[in-house]
């Protein structure tokens, strides 16, 4: 079985994230980055079933430039076996990645397809179901649960009204949720041998797909994150606040 | 703001060093400001261990650390919260070379009256039975030393420093020291200007920056440093009160902390910080490890040796932070020869929660007074003032950097103290 990653790379949100002075970027050029947390949990996830499953290969697929290398690393390092940069120096939308994406799932032909349900940086939450919808495929999104049974894939997902269990035949798309796992953090003999496993490099003009922009930045803007409180002058105070936003009591 | 406010001292940096200075000067009847880029108590006192090991190779450091505990013991009565947990610390030694740094270590404690001595391999067994002791070849138990909680000490820092009219102003960067030729007359924060004839450099990892600001050298450099913390497991308590543990072969301190085991380590290849790269708001409090970090895959791995049942799949969180080392580990406190009116209090290399209480009392007293009553030759802040190797930042950050990476794996010779000297 062969398991493909898609990751990418976003800046550290719990830093303070500002535009830029002309509205036409986020200035993020001196906040750490990191792999996006939601892709860090479909690697580990996809590095669990190759540990516990016979012959499964996990392949970590990023698109940019070469500041790429960093989260393909980290993945080799969590136990992917191998790495795929799409070398893009523009920025692309959830279409246009969805849409490379499928190039490479041709290239590849993995059996699943997992991949975190949003980058935290946009918050966009488009490209799986984009990309299982490209693809034809079943997919299964905001997954906090995956087991195999025969050749079929059963998997919870968390939605607002509770969980919701679906049995998807491969191949598949899941999108990973918070809670289903803990990304562990690579042991030495990982990140060693993370430094000689494949990395390749694919130039995103070689994969035939004509990029076709679908959203266009106008600005950004930096949202008020300070809130006014008020000093309140006791607990009965505060309880009969909360009683209020809540709707109850007098 | 247009007219400038006027205090007897500014202070720069809202950690436990600048926090403890200020309420030591406003006990004197100062007025006192405190200007934090953050907010309080955001940098490296927000993720430190706060481990209290009160026997230092040098008798005027233990005794600072000794007397700290007493105020620490006024602070806890005056605020009402606990600040130290008395859990007494085990030393512990698996190689020969160790074996003989506790006895030198027993030996110099005793001499100055301090309460320690050898644990058998049984006797730390029964203390730490989450601890693999088949190895060791001696101990050392001290039961008077502990940890102190960063987080009640700042409160109680603030409470008292409050009652007694510091003010505090959060997400205030100072951007400018005013000078009037060689002396300072106050600083320019990002909402104006604020003059006193005293400003106190406390910033920490930043503290470096913050003396360019008045074209001085401070010596400092901003050292990564790791901590793992595992969630309460029932098959391995550790009571609260359970001992401290210094492994310095493998490099690791312990101490409980809610249930779990908090295991960090002095890496031998720290990771170097350049504080101008990181944003003036930078939030230390949300600083995070990546998951292929070096450090931390050294941190388990030492963690795995010393206790068999963490591994990478144990549940817990990792804290990283940046702490403030020196060429030698002591921190600076004091002036520079060449500006009036401008002290640093920082440097404090891992050790500034449990050095505070002391070192807000010298900083006062070196203020107030001009000179302290503690011998503070060690850690005079113009010790490496034009010394040559000591002048850029490209020297002084390989020399910090090698004292943090060599800051537990160096072999410590106390010698003891002859009688007659304190």
């Amino acid at each position: 079985m062969k398991i493909l990653v898609p990751t990418k790379r976003v800046p550290d949100t719990d830093q303070k994230i500002v535009a830029s002075a002309d509205g036409l970027r986020v200035e993020t050029d001196h906040i750490p980055h990191v792999i996006n947390p939601f892709d860090a949990i479909a690697v580990e996830e996809a590095v669990r079933i190759s540990e516990r499953l016979r012959d499964v290969e996990v392949v970590a697929v990023g698109i940019g430039g070469p500041e790429y290398e960093q989260p393909l690393r980290t993945a080799l390092a969590m136990g992917a076996a191998r790495g795929i940069i799409v070398q893009c120096a523009k920025p692309l939308d959830p279409w246009n990645v969805s849409r490379l994406l499928k190039a490479i799932v041709e290239r590849e032909t993995p059996d699943l397809v997992l991949m975190g349900k949003q980058a935290v940086d946009d918050d966009a939450n488009q490209t799986g179901q984009f990309l299982a919808a490209l693809l034809d495929w079943p997919q299964a999104t905001f997954a906090s649960r995956l087991e195999f049974i025969g050749n079929e894939l059963r998997v919870d997902r968390e939605t607002d009204h509770g969980i919701e269990t679906l049995t998807l035949t491969l191949p598949a798309l899941v999108t990973t949720d918070l809670r289903l796992n803990e990304p562990r953090y690579a042991s030495m003999a990982g990140i060693m041998k993370a430094r000689k496993k494949p990395l390749e490099t694919i130039a995103a003009g070689e994969l035939g797909v004509p990029l076709e922009p679908r959203v266009e930045v106008i600005r950004y803007r930096s949202g008020d994150t300070r809130r006014a409180g008020e000093r309140l002058a006791s607990l009965d105070e505060f309880a009969a606040l909360i009683a209020q936003a809540a709707g109850i009591g007098g | 703001m247009s007219k400038a406010i006027t205090a007897d001292a500014i202070i720069i940096g809202g950690g436990v060093a600048g926090l403890s200075t200020a309420m030591q000067l406003a006990g004197r009847g100062a007025k006192v400001i405190v200007l934090e880029r953050e907010r309080i108590g955001n940098g490296s006192t927000g993720r430190a261990a706060g481990l209290l090991g009160q026997l230092r190779g040098n008798a005027e450091h233990t005794r600072m650390l000794m007397d700290g505990v007493e105020i620490v013991r006024e602070l806890e009565k005056q605020a009402g919260v606990e600040i130290f947990v008395p859990t007494g610390s085990l030393r512990i030694a698996e190689t020969p070379e160790r074996a003989e740094e506790i006895a030198a270590l027993v030996a110099m404690g005793k001499s100055i009256g301090f309460e320690i001595d050898h644990a058998s391999a049984d006797e730390v067994s029964r203390m730490l039975p989450y601890m693999r002791t088949d190895d060791l070849l001696d101990a050392c138990y001290s039961p008077t030393d502990g940890h102190i909680q960063p987080a009640e000490l700042v409160s109680a820092y603030l409470k008292i420093g409050k009652a007694r009219g510091v003010e505090y102003r959060t997400h205030t960067p100072v951007v400018q020291i005013l000078l009037d030729g060689d002396r300072v007359r106050g600083v320019r924060a990002t909402d104006g200007e604020y003059h006193a004839d005293v400003v106190v450099n406390a910033g920490g990892p930043w503290s470096y920056l913050n003396a360019e600001l008045a074209d001085a050298v401070l010596p400092t450099a901003a050292i990564g440093h790791y901590y793992l913390t595992t969630r309460p497991d029932p098959a391995h308590p550790v009571d609260r009160l359970s001992p401290a543990i210094r492994d310095r072969h493998l490099r690791l301190y312990t101490r409980p902390e809610s249930g779990g085991l908090i295991v960090g380590i002095y890496d031998p290849e720290p990771e170097l910080h350049d504080m101008r790269r990181l944003p003036v708001d930078f939030d230390m409090s949300r600083m995070k490890a990546a998951r292929d970090s070096i450090q931390v895959a050294q941190l388990l791995d030492a963690a795995n040796r010393r206790f068999p049942w963490i591994d990478g799949r144990t549940p817990m969180s990792i804290t990283t932070g940046i702490m403030t080392f020196t060429p030698d580990a002591r921190p600076f406190c004091g002036k520079m020869p060449d500006i009036d009116g401008l002290y640093h209090c920082s440097g404090f290399s891992g050790h500034g929660i449990v050095q505070s209480p002391t070192i807000g009392l010298i900083m006062s007293q070196l203020i107030l007074d001009g000179e302290s009553t503690y011998d503070c030759e060690s850690i005079e802040a113009d010790r490496y003032f034009d010394v040559p190797g000591y002048v850029n930042r490209v020297e002084i950050e390989e020399k910090c950097v090698r004292m943090a990476g060599n800051y537990y794996g160096g072999v410590e010779r106390p010698r003891p103290v002859a009688s007659g000297s304190r």
